[in-house]
């Protein structure tokens, strides 16, 4: 069996929940590459987190159960190896991955142009589904200086704290979604035809 | 959770609970901390979290695990003791700001859910190791493909960490310096990440291959056997799960009568 002959095996619809052989391997990855990103981002201190590109790229390249696990399994890990707090975003991974791998089967990420209104999109998610784990968890906070900043000025103006919290939340998620969806991008479109066309479970 | 099992000398109690009972331990432990409504109660759901975590006599690692959170907590504490909607007894002053005592009781409140959740993790991370969890999960009927994409994380990120650093190590020595803009260290997280992402990709694809080649899907694929006898452990999950059932009721009914 060479690896071509293995890749067509794989082969599976765009909404399968039948994990391949290639998808089992390709979260556990992704969702390294989601941890060593994170890490590699607070050790230059950048201003956003990064540890979403794996689950952006098991999207684009494995469809979107893949990507909702390899998200849900990274703040799993997270949170049993690091910091439990993360465990409870696992929901907002999943409705990542779906909405990047959604997003990558109707083009989004196949001009760079695209790709801006891509990581709107995908900001405005996460932020939707992040907001109530704010607010029940840390009563709308997201523990991020600058977006706690914006928060904090907003209540003091007698904001609703949901709509504070959801603005705190979306203004930090779109500079890091819009950095994440430029790099998986970039990243794609360098990674060698053979890797996309096994993952993807397509012929050359 | 610990790589080998070399490194995890147990006393005999801990070892004898089973990985299952340890997360349900968590769910129960950070359900008590939100079903408590009051600081007094939320204090207690703590301290036992605390005694816990402490039973494992690693500090280091506990510290660890709360100097994570340790940022939010403060941010919560400032925030919420000047701005919480329900703020009107001033507690104290520092320059012009008024910090008040309903926000800071809030703030508590929050912070011993958090420190909650901590503790009780701790005490699943320092005393289950992954081929233990991996174990226990196959034997207790989760398919060898999850228990493969759940554990597989564990051993992939030590080699990745790994690969990482070399790859640092390399374009330092290409001469790629530290950047001091905030533009140049964007632009210098490329010439890392895709050689890393490649080889990442490059290694899941062969051991696919080796998955395939090997039968993985073989349905009859014997579980491999428990290395060390549970105390009770159906009785245990029954008992936490039947624990937790209640404290969402208690939860419910507080939030309706409430």
């Amino acid at each position: 069996m060479d690896s071509k002959e293995i890749s067509s095996k794989n082969k599976a619809s765009f909404w399968s929940f039948k994990l391949s052989a290639h998808a089992m391997t390709l979260i556990p990855a992704a969702v390294g590459i989601n941890y060593v990103a994170k890490a590699f981002a607070e050790g230059l201190k950048l201003p956003v987190w990064l540890g979403s590109l794996g689950t952006f790229l098991a999207s684009m390249l494995a469809g979107p159960v893949a990507g909702a696990i390899s998200g849900f399994i990274n703040n799993v890990i997270y949170g049993l190896t690091l910091s439990p707090v993360s465990t409870v975003y696992a929901l907002t991974s999943i409705g990542i991955g779906l909405a990047v791998a959604w997003l990558n089967q109707r083009g989004f990420f196949k001009r760079p142009v695209t790709v801006l209104p891509a990581a709107i999109l995908i900001a405005l998610v996460s932020a939707l589904i992040s907001t109530p784990l704010n607010v029940i968890f840390w009563s709308g906070q997201t523990g991020i200086a600058w977006g706690d900043a914006l928060f904090a000025s907003l209540v003091a103006k007698h904001v609703n704290i949901w709509i504070a919290s959801f603005l705190d939340e979306f203004v930090l998620d779109l500079l890091d979604k819009t950095v994440v969806a430029y790099l998986a991008f970039l990243i794609y479109k360098q990674l060698p035809k053979r890797l996309v066309y096994f993952f993807k479970g397509t012929e050359e | 959770m610990r790589n080998n099992a070399e490194d995890l000398a147990l006393p005999a109690w801990q070892a004898a609970i089973d990985p299952i009972s340890k997360l349900l331990l968590i769910l129960l432990f950070t359900l008590a901390a939100f079903t408590a409504g009051n600081l007094p109660s939320a204090i207690i759901v703590l301290a036992a979290s605390f005694i816990l975590a402490l039973l494992t006599k690693n500090l280091h690692a506990l510290w660890g695990m709360c100097a994570f959170s340790l940022f939010l907590i403060l941010t919560m504490l400032l925030i919420q003791g000047l701005f919480w909607p329900g703020n009107h007894t001033a507690a104290f002053s520092v320059a012009s700001l008024t910090f008040c005592q309903e926000g800071l009781d809030h703030a508590a409140l929050l912070a011993c859910r958090i420190l909650t959740i901590i503790f009780s993790s701790s005490f699943f991370i320092q005393t289950t190791t992954i081929s233990e969890n991996a174990r226990y999960l196959e034997n207790s009927g989760l398919s060898y493909q999850q228990v493969y994409v759940l554990m597989s994380v564990c051993y992939i990120l030590p080699q990745m960490q790994e690969n990482l650093r070399k790859i640092q190590l390399a374009q330092k020595a290409r001469g790629i310096a530290p950047a001091k803009s905030l533009l140049s260290r964007i632009k210098n997280l490329f010439p890392v990440l895709l050689p890393l992402i490649v080889k990442s990709f490059q290694q899941a694809m062969n051991r696919s291959i080796a998955l395939q080649l090997r039968g993985y899907a073989n349905p009859k694929r014997r579980a491999a056997s428990l290395k060390q006898e549970y105390w009770k452990d159906k009785f245990c999950h029954r008992l936490l799960i039947a624990n937790c059932l209640v404290l969402l009721g208690v939860k419910a009914c507080l939030i309706i009568f409430n």
